[in-house]
């Protein structure tokens, strides 16, 4: 080990010329992101709720005290009361389960449909930004003409084309929202493609996948995770919007956007129907709203380095 | 020092040629013409040696410094690297080079990923080429290398922000030394340090590149640092080299106009000398590289420009008294090609050295 | 003597940062005559630049605590209102930075930019300022100013726009100029095209001058005094002979040191200085320079902070000064 074929590295080392940094322990930047993160009240706040959301679509069945279709004929439109605290609608359903039990198909959709948009969206930004010329020409193209369509409207052309239920509906809403992925990822990678640490890889012999795993996509990720939350916020509209439009999740199934739309037949007579998987819609846009803006913040270097008090 | 002829030459340009295209704006993108960048270099670079190549913003060393590397692609003439044409080499020996050939660059905040720690960034030509297989190996000579450049090997764990801007530059250099390079460009690597600092870092570079047997382009606009860490010197000015030769020679005795200006506008720290310099003020601005003035493209702000300047083109020719010392100008007599023009003129005799 | 344009005295600085109360100047004082140029050299974060900008009221009111006091022609600038502040910088100091474009609104050409300053300051007519301004244009050396006039400063180079930024700073002849690394950015050519242009006009109007840099071989070409910043403090000041030739100050002399010489080049390593220079929010006690300092010959070095007295031969009108415990000693 000591014996390496270094030619003529046997260093009569000078003395450190500069006292070396020894205040900060070297931590992962995920950890330090966190850390400043959990300092930022309203994104902490905003990732809390967001998690017990997680939880509760993950634990419907347990939490949920009926079932999605445990119907009471006795009980239709009840007012919230002890027994249904959010009281029930016209076939006598609890509201609070199937709002729980909303949160699953609400969430997936909202989530898998961005995850398709973040792994293509991405891909063809990194593509585009990174090759640059007429393959960058070609492809921004392609999403310019995607983007000109309505989101909504496109969505509905879709599931219309595929026909409605949870699957469509994914795809419908990843599709809308790949251009922006890719937009927010070319410019990004654009930025990072002339810095000059990649230059600096590239002089030592990088290769093009080395550069773009290691150098590229790590340093033009901050804007694509705010991206991804803000986006979650929007999938999880259109997944309301769609549903509401009867082209998403099908009934009797329960979902946000869909007993909105059921509830607001009622809303005269019986306002929670509607008002409280609305407000579920609410809390979750909202939150992944602020954790986006939070993450802006927290993943800003220069805001870091205020933030994190450390730096040059 | 053994004269230059005696020495091996590592690295070559013949007619060197860097030309972006200048595109016209608008959808069509048509090239309407072309940046000289670097527009006709011969230059040698013999094993072994330090060579300082000096000139202004916008005159193309740094383009040249690439593109002696192949990290700008050259548009025209040749490199030979150790005998082997760059500009010819195929995806196997372009990696090699890479290996053998490191970069260091001008600011350190930004030549260092904020992402990977400083272990990381050494390692990267280490991995890269398969140097140093395995995990431990590869550590130990990051230590090794780290060490090197008067780092403590403790600090491979950290990232780029906790260091200051003299040490980012030791790291970004323990990168370029990480593949046992033969030869090194330094590309204005202390001009973003404080005076201090860049004393150490110049220190560095000459006890690596006599420890190593480096061979050092170091490209600055700052004479005084050059003429400090150089054996010889080159002059660039709009895409050329001018003037070339040893450092002593070329900063006593510049024998180029450009040369010689660019020499006495050089602050040195003595007042007594400020006082009592002649200053050689130069008329005008540096032409655009997109419109190179015809003929010895130094004669618009020449003030010593005489009847040959337009319309010769002035190659390198031996100047002064010591060996190896060459300039680019017709005062020492009207050597070049003649300029084409559309009506066939009798430009002046060339290949005529008169004096 | 004549009476001093501007005399600044015990001028010091303390900016509120994240990380706790940044003492960034720390007692200042010296003085500029008519005419004369004082260069105020250190290294970045020595506190040069921050001296100036407190003085010309340019620093952020909420983090920024200016204390001392700085007279130009008499009247104090730091307890000035904020509206005369604003009408003594133009005609009383102008001001040329290190990156010409800041001063230069990118949308305005050239001449719009100059005949702004000339008709704040007094009533002109848009056809005199004009004239004017294509005259000033000329005097600091652009070629064709008629046109130059009505560019825009992107389609102007560097060297040209700091040219430009110069007019400005000059079009309403200013007493004191205020120039901070105003050729850092520039090529060599270009810097002495600059400072010659500056010599000539101070010459001919007796412009007093500030000029901020690191370079000390600028400073030995312009300066009639120079003062030596290190951790917000003058460690040494003097004639520009007494400082660059016999300094006497261990940082000066590191500095110094430290510099490739064109003139004297040899062979020899340089010399350096070890470690980095204090944080301003955490400056050592005592002499501010000891924890790098080479000599610490004298035991109050690390406890007690040494004046800025008179070292060398004679006080005279321009005294030699330096802020260290080893002066008697090693001064030559």
């Amino acid at each position: 080990m000591t014996q390496l074929p270094a030619p003529g590295a046997t260093p009569a080392a000078p003395p450190p010329a500069e006292p070396l940094p020894t205040t900060t322990p070297a931590r992962p930047r995920w950890r330090e992101t966190l850390g400043l993160l959990a300092r930022n009240p309203t994104a902490a706040v905003s990732a809390t709720v967001l998690v017990l959301i997680v939880l509760v679509a993950v634990f419907d069945e347990t939490l949920a005290p009926y079932g999605p279709n445990e119907q009471d004929p006795s009980l239709q439109l009840q007012p919230p009361s002890r027994d249904h605290p959010f009281g029930t609608d016209e076939f006598g359903r609890d509201v609070f389960s199937r709002v729980i039990l909303g949160a699953g198909t609400s969430l997936r959709v909202g989530f898998l449909s961005v995850a398709f948009a973040l792994v293509v969206g991405t891909l063809i930004g990194l593509v585009a930004g990174y090759y640059g010329r007429w393959v960058d020409d070609t492809l921004m193209r392609l999403m310019d003409v995607l983007f000109a369509f309505p989101a909504v409207l496109l969505a509905i052309a879709i599931v219309a084309i595929r026909g409605a239920g949870p699957a469509n509906a994914i795809l419908a809403i990843g599709i809308v929202y790949v251009p922006i992925f890719a937009r927010v990822t070319r410019a990004s990678v654009l930025g990072v493609r002339e810095e000059v640490y990649v230059r600096a890889s590239r002089s030592v012999g990088a290769s093009d996948w080395r550069l773009i795993t290691r150098h590229v996509l790590p340093n033009a990720a901050p804007p694509i995770i705010v991206q991804t939350s803000v986006s979650l916020a929007f999938a999880v509209l259109a997944e309301a919007a769609l549903s509401f439009l009867g082209l998403g999740p099908r009934r009797p199934n329960p979902s946000w956007g869909l007993m909105l739309a059921d509830g607001r037949g009622f809303i005269e007579q019986a306002w929670w129907y509607a008002v409280f998987p609305g407000l579920a819609i609410v809390v979750t846009v909202l939150c992944f709203n602020l954790l986006g803006d939070g993450l802006r913040d927290v993943l800003d270097p220069r805001q870091r380095t205020l933030m994190a008090g450390g730096g040059r | 020092m053994t004269s230059p002829a005696e020495q091996e030459v590592l690295v070559s340009a013949r007619g060197l040629e860097v030309h972006f295209p200048v595109r016209s704006g608008g959808a069509l993108r048509r090239t309407t013409g072309a940046l000289r960048a670097v527009d006709g270099v011969d230059l040698d670079v013999y094993r072994g040696e330090t060579l300082g190549l000096v000139g202004e913003s916008g005159c193309g060393k740094s383009t040249l410094g690439n593109a002696l590397l192949r990290l700008v692609p050259p548009t025209g003439g040749t490199v030979t690297f150790d005998g082997l044409d760059v500009t010819a080499m195929g995806r196997k020996q372009l990696r090699e080079l890479r290996r053998r050939a490191g970069m260091v660059f001008q600011d350190p905040f930004a030549s260092l990923d904020p992402r990977r720690t400083v272990a990381q960034t050494v390692s990267e030509p280490l991995e890269v080429h398969g140097l140093h297989p395995g995990r431990q190996a590869r550590a130990a000579r990051v230590r090794e290398l780290l060490e090197l450049v008067g780092l403590d090997a403790g600090v491979a764990a950290r990232y780029p922000h906790e260091f200051s801007g003299g040490q980012r530059q030791r790291v970004g250099i323990a990168r370029a030394l990480a593949g046992e390079p033969d030869f090194l460009v330094c590309d204005e690597a202390i001009a973003s340090l404080d005076v201090s600092v860049q004393a150490q870092v110049l220190n560095l570079l000459r006890r690596l590149q006599r420890q190593l047997g480096l061979t050092l382009l170091f490209i600055s606009h700052d004479l005084s640092a050059v003429r400090h860490v150089s054996d010889r010197i080159a002059v660039m000015y709009l895409g050329r080299v001018v003037e070339v030769g040893p450092a002593a020679a070329v900063a006593a005795e510049p024998q180029m106009p450009y040369a010689r200006a660019l020499l006495s506008a050089v602050p040195v720290p003595h007042p007594e000398l400020e006082r009592s310099r002649q200053r050689i003020v130069l008329r005008g601005d540096v032409p655009s590289p997109a419109r190179v003035p015809s003929g010895c493209r130094f004669r618009t702000r020449c003030p010593d420009v005489f009847e040959p300047c337009p319309d010769v083109d002035p190659v390198l020719q031996p100047v002064g008294s010591a060996p190896g010392h060459l300039a680019a100008c017709h005062l020492h007599g009207v050597v070049g090609a003649p300029v084409q023009r559309a009506e066939p003129g009798a430009p002046v005799g060339a290949g005529d050295p008169a004096s | 003597m004549t009476a001093p344009l501007l005399e600044v005295e015990d001028l010091r600085v303390d900016l509120r940062t994240p990380r706790g109360t940044a003492h960034v100047v720390n007692g200042l004082s010296y003085t500029v005559g008519p005419g004369e140029t004082v260069a105020v050299v250190g290294e970045s974060g020595s506190g040069k630049s921050v001296s100036v900008l407190a003085l010309l009221g340019l620093l952020p009111e909420r983090t920024a605590t200016v204390t001392g006091r700085a007279l130009l022609q008499g009247e104090d600038l730091l307890t000035m209102a904020p509206e005369r502040l604003r009408r003594v910088r133009g005609p009383g100091v102008g001001m040329v930075f290190q990156d010409p474009m800041t001063s230069l609104n990118p949308v305005l050409t050239v001449g719009r930019q100059l005949t702004e300053g000339l008709r704040a300051h007094g009533p002109v007519s848009k056809a005199a300022a004009r004239a004017r301004a294509v005259e000033l244009l000329g005097e600091v050396g652009l070629p064709d100013p008629g046109r130059a006039v009505d560019r825009y400063p992107h389609e102007l180079s560097g060297g040209m726009r700091q040219r430009v930024v110069i007019a400005m700073a000059l079009a309403n002849s200013p007493a004191l100029l205020v120039a901070d690394e105003a050729t850092t950015a520039l090529d060599v050519t270009v810097q002495a095209q600059i400072i010659d242009l500056v010599e000539r006009l101070q010459a001919e109007q007796g412009t007093g001058v500030i000029w901020i840099t690191h370079d000390l071989g600028v400073v030995a070409g312009i300066a009639d005094r120079v003062l030596v910043m290190y951790g917000g403090r003058c460690v040494e000041d003097g004639t520009v002979d007494d400082v660059l030739e016999r300094p006497v100050h261990p940082y000066t002399r590191g500095l110094l040191g430290a510099l490739p010489d064109l003139a004297t080049a040899d062979d020899a390593d340089l010399a350096t200085i070890p470690g980095t220079p204090p944080a301003p929010t955490d400056l050592p006690a005592g002499c501010v320079f000891w924890p790098r300092c080479p000599v610490r010959g004298d035991a109050r070095c690390e406890t007690e902070q040494p004046p800025l007295a008179v070292v060398g031969a004679g006080g005279g009108e321009l005294p030699h000064r330096a802020a260290t415990w080893c002066a008697e000693g090693e001064a030559s």
